[in-house]
């Protein structure tokens, strides 16, 4: 008796042991990632959609803070039409994601369906990505006709010419109606100040001296001239992106690529940017640019902007539409911002409109995915005319009516609650949630109906802009922010479309010097905005031959060869 | 990892022992204690699988790792990554970050818990005693990404307490940038790991500080001791054991201080000085998908971990005869 209770306990042990053991040494095993997009043979004659439940697993590099599980009414709305329900995780904080992907890369802990942003190509070496282009082919005739003539423009490399994502942050055929980025200053600002012109940076400056000069305090707090967001990759926005926006140069990352002999460079190296720097220099040392901005986290930033005390913003829309929100639910309008497309002197035209083609980032479908088939049966539902609608729209009879010319038309209310009560709206509604989840047609796309697939068009647009706004925007006789920027239709398009999504080497060097050029510069151009003004042209330089020192030249000699490559990819163009 | 198999049964193969006798003398207790093997067989393997496998992946380091090749086709390159390592400059400078806050942390971590415990147990009244207490160890349950909030509003310019205190107090005329100042970043990073960890630290002194024989203190009161005389010649002696026992292992973990605080408190200014080993192997390494690299830091720091933690502890062996081995 005695003798048998630990007996038994200890062959207990031993089994639960062995069957860990065993356990553990099936998940070692390296699954075979072979079954890319043959099993669709089988299943792609039963053509009666699968509506039985599903849940996929899915990852979103950006932070999503009004996911709710699929409990808004679009959601519902999905998961009764398609039976799927999407068990998402976001990055938090400032996102993108980094961090968090490349321990994925690292352990294939992956789910079964990735937003993964600039992190994809680690994924792809690492085999977890798998070819769409046979599922697409089979299986998404709404994808396929979304894209069709860019179906090149969704291939990864010259060398690897499968397709790893479905672009779904950008629409397709996107005709852009309304201006998110630029130089942002209030309204109350403006409409006191009677309205002026704000073209160049001194402009911009004016202003703000001006105005704090008038208030220095706002609610009984100081007024903050100028701040921005430095924290983490958000630098690169709110700091460093500008430089080349306000000088006249597109949008292509971290460097600037000659249209003509498409040879690449850090943009640092133009010596106009230089000169933004030092107007930064000089913006900092007059205390203008807030004293916190290289010190203070996101979520302070947005605090700052939620209080309504600053005035001039350097930023996307995106980046502060939470603080934008608060202050609009909380009916403070004339706290919201106004963009101008600011450069550093009048030579320079601002180039944010640009149209860079078919490119960004994307949905890509993992090794892990249990059923892609099914998978990507679902994301061409949500690209179908209905699922666009759906995602963009809402609901038909509860977010929208249609009027008896076929005309869809959202009520008066839905709308004051969509613009006044954004992020509440959204987390109920589900409405622009589901965005990125699949490919889609852009701004000014009319689909058989006759109506455009997204809310925003101009008459839209101007509709959801707050009072102040409008107010405003009849000042400078324009009807949205867009007009007041240079037209894409003036602007080319750029050969090598948008270059921060071109996949680089992931083996070698170049990935060490990228990052190491990255340290530097987030370290130095801090340094150099906040030096003494007669310090500003040693320490930029220093920063120039500090980069050059880490191995710049060579890292940029690499990336020339591939923005040809992906020129010739792309347009089919002969580039030596 | 596909060698789990041939090692498992390596581990299950004892090679005999020339000497009969003493085989069969071992045999027998084998026997005897049979029951008590088994029991710990599953705390061995399990030892096993999750301590000294993963060491097998220590190769990678010698390798150009690739993720979705297996074992036989990655590329061997030898020392390489090691190479690498010591010659980058930045590496010398992480480290240097990383012994410096983690030294300073050591000092702060045990001085401070060690007093605060002292005086607390020194303290007549049990409930107030049990408030202080609770209280001081509740920030070990906040995270640090809420404490690196607190922490950054706090020395803030613009309505840190920290600041208008020094204002109020006319140490300083104006408010000082604290999270802009590299050489201060150390000391910010130890003081709030003094502030979170130091009542959860003492703890355990409390409990060791309980276990000390009453009758002592009498002894030394009827022999004249005052209050501070007896918590220097009988508590402090007392708990000298607890205390080395602590240092020796905190002496292991000196190099690898893990990245949370400094993740959460640096900005682009300090960096120089923010930078840690693990936050190094995250960017250099399977950051940009360098895991092979990743690995020979990892080695490094565990290489490095063990040889402090054996001159710790002979060490403390010569000097106070306390040992954890």
């Amino acid at each position: 008796m005695k003798w048998r209770n630990p007996k038994t306990l200890a062959t207990l042990l031993l089994a639960t042991t062995l069957l860990i053991g065993g356990c553990s040494g099936n998940n070692n095993k390296p699954e075979n990632t072979g079954n890319t997009g043959n099993t669709g043979t089988n299943s792609g004659n039963e053509e009666a959609a699968d509506t039985s439940p599903v849940t996929f697993t899915f990852f979103g590099a950006d932070a999503s803070p009004n996911w709710n599980n699929m409990q808004d009414d679009v959601g519902k709305y999905i998961t009764e039409k398609t039976g799927v329900t999407i068990e998402a995780e976001y990055d938090v904080g400032a996102g993108g994601g980094e961090n968090k992907l490349a321990l994925m890369a690292a352990s294939g802990d992956v789910p079964d369906f990735i937003f993964a942003k600039g992190s994809l190509s680690s994924l792809v070496d690492a085999g977890l990505i798998i070819d769409l282009a046979p599922l697409i082919e089979e299986h998404a005739p709404n994808i396929k006709k979304i894209f069709s003539e860019n179906m090149n423009r969704l291939k990864y490399s010259n060398e690897d010419q499968a397709i790893y994502q479905i672009v779904t942050n950008g629409g397709v055929d996107q005709q852009y109606f309304d201006a998110g980025g630029g130089f942002e200053i209030q309204q109350r600002v403006l409409k006191e100040l009677g309205y002026p012109e704000v073209r160049t940076v001194e402009d911009f400056e004016n202003v703000l001296r001006e105005y704090v000069k008038l208030h220095p305090e706002t609610d009984g707090q100081p007024t903050i001239p100028l701040t921005l967001n430095a924290d983490d990759w958000r630098i690169m926005i709110s700091v460093t992106n500008p430089a080349f926006l306000a000088t006249g140069a597109p949008d292509d990352g971290e460097y600037y690529v000659n249209p003509e002999t498409y040879e690449a460079m850090l943009h640092y190296k133009r010596p106009e940017e230089k000169e933004y720097f030092r107007w930064l220099n000089k913006m900092y040392n007059e205390g203008l640019l807030d004293k916190d901005t290289f010190v203070q986290k996101d979520d302070q930033y947005k605090a700052k902007i939620a209080s309504g005390r600053v005035l001039g913003l350097i930023d996307q829309e995106w980046g502060y539409q939470d603080a934008e929100n608060a202050l609009k639910t909380a009916g403070k309008d004339e706290y919201t911002y106004a963009h101008f497309p600011v450069t550093l002197t009048e030579e320079y035209q601002d180039k944010s409109f640009q149209p860079a083609g078919v490119d960004g980032y994307g949905i890509a479908i993992t090794t892990e995915a249990k059923d892609p088939v099914r998978l990507i049966k679902f994301l061409d539902w949500l690209a179908s005319d209905e699922g666009q609608v759906l995602r963009n729209w809402g609901i038909e009879g509860k977010h929208y009516t249609v009027d008896a010319n076929g005309q869809r038309v959202i009520p008066a209310e839905i709308q004051d609650r969509k613009v006044n009560d954004a992020s509440n709206f959204q987390k109920e509604t589900g409405i622009g949630q589901y965005r990125i989840f699949s490919a889609h047609y852009g701004d000014g796309v009319k689909d058989s109906t006759g109506n455009y697939y997204t809310t925003n068009f101009p008459e839209q647009i101007v509709a959801g802009y707050t009072e102040a706004e409008k107010e405003t925007l009849a000042a400078y006789n324009a009807t949205t922010w867009k007009d007041l920027f240079p037209s894409e239709a003036d602007l080319p398009a750029k050969d090598w479309g948008a270059l921060y999504n071109m996949p680089v080497p992931t083996d070698g060097d170049y990935q060490v010097t990228f990052q190491k050029t990255q340290d530097i510069i987030r370290k130095r151009i801090p340094e150099a905005v906040l030096t003494k003004p007669e310090n500003f042209d040693k320490v930029y330089d220093d920063f120039l031959a500090e980069l050059d020192k880490a191995g710049a030249k060579e890292m940029e000699a690499e990336y020339t060869e591939l923005v040809k490559a992906r020129v010739a990819l792309f347009t089919g163009k002969e580039v030596k | 990892m596909e060698t789990l198999p041939t090692k498992a049964s390596d581990h299950e193969s004892v090679a005999p022992t020339p000497q009969k006798k003493r085989e069969r003398g071992v045999w027998k207790t084998l026997v005897q204690q049979k029951y008590l093997y088994l029991m710990s067989l599953p705390f061995i393997i399990w030892l096993f699988v999750f301590n000294y496998l993963p060491v097998w992946g220590w190769t990678m380091a010698f390798q150009n790792y690739k993720p979705a090749k297996s074992f036989g086709e990655q590329k061997w390159v030898g020392l390489e990554n090691f190479i690498d390592l010591f010659q980058d400059e930045r590496f010398y400078l992480v480290l240097r970050n990383t012994l410096a806050m983690s030294v300073m942390g050591i000092i702060a971590g045990f001085v401070v818990p060690i007093a605060f415990a002292i005086f607390l147990n020194e303290l007549r009244g049990k409930f107030f005693k049990r408030t202080v207490q609770t209280v001081s160890y509740l920030p070990h349950f906040v995270s640090w990404v809420v404490v690196g909030g607190i922490v950054t509003k706090m020395l803030s310019i613009e309505g840190g307490i920290v600041n208008e205190l020094l204002l109020w107090l006319g140490v300083i005329n104006e408010p000082i940038q604290f999270m802009a100042k590299g050489e201060w970043f150390w000391g910010i990073v130890t003081g709030a790991d003094v502030w979170k960890e130091t009542g959860w630290n003492a703890i355990i002194y409390l409990a060791a500080i309980a276990g000390i024989d009453k009758e002592m203190y009498e002894a030394a009161r009827v022999d004249g001791a005052g209050r501070f005389r007896q918590m220097w010649s009988i508590t402090l002696p007392s708990i000298r054991t607890t205390i080395s026992v602590l240092l020796i292992m905190s002496i292991g973990h000196l190099i690898g201080i893990g990245f949370e605080k400094q993740f959460q408190l640096q900005n682009s200014l300090v960096t120089d000085y923010s930078e840690v080993l693990d936050l190094y192997a995250l960017n250099y390494g399977i950051g940009i998908s360098r895991f092979s690299y990743g690995t020979a830091i990892s080695i490094f720091t565990s290489v490095i971990s063990i040889f402090l933690l054996l001159t710790a502890n002979g060490v403390m062996k010569k000097l106070t005869k306390e040992s954890i081995m």
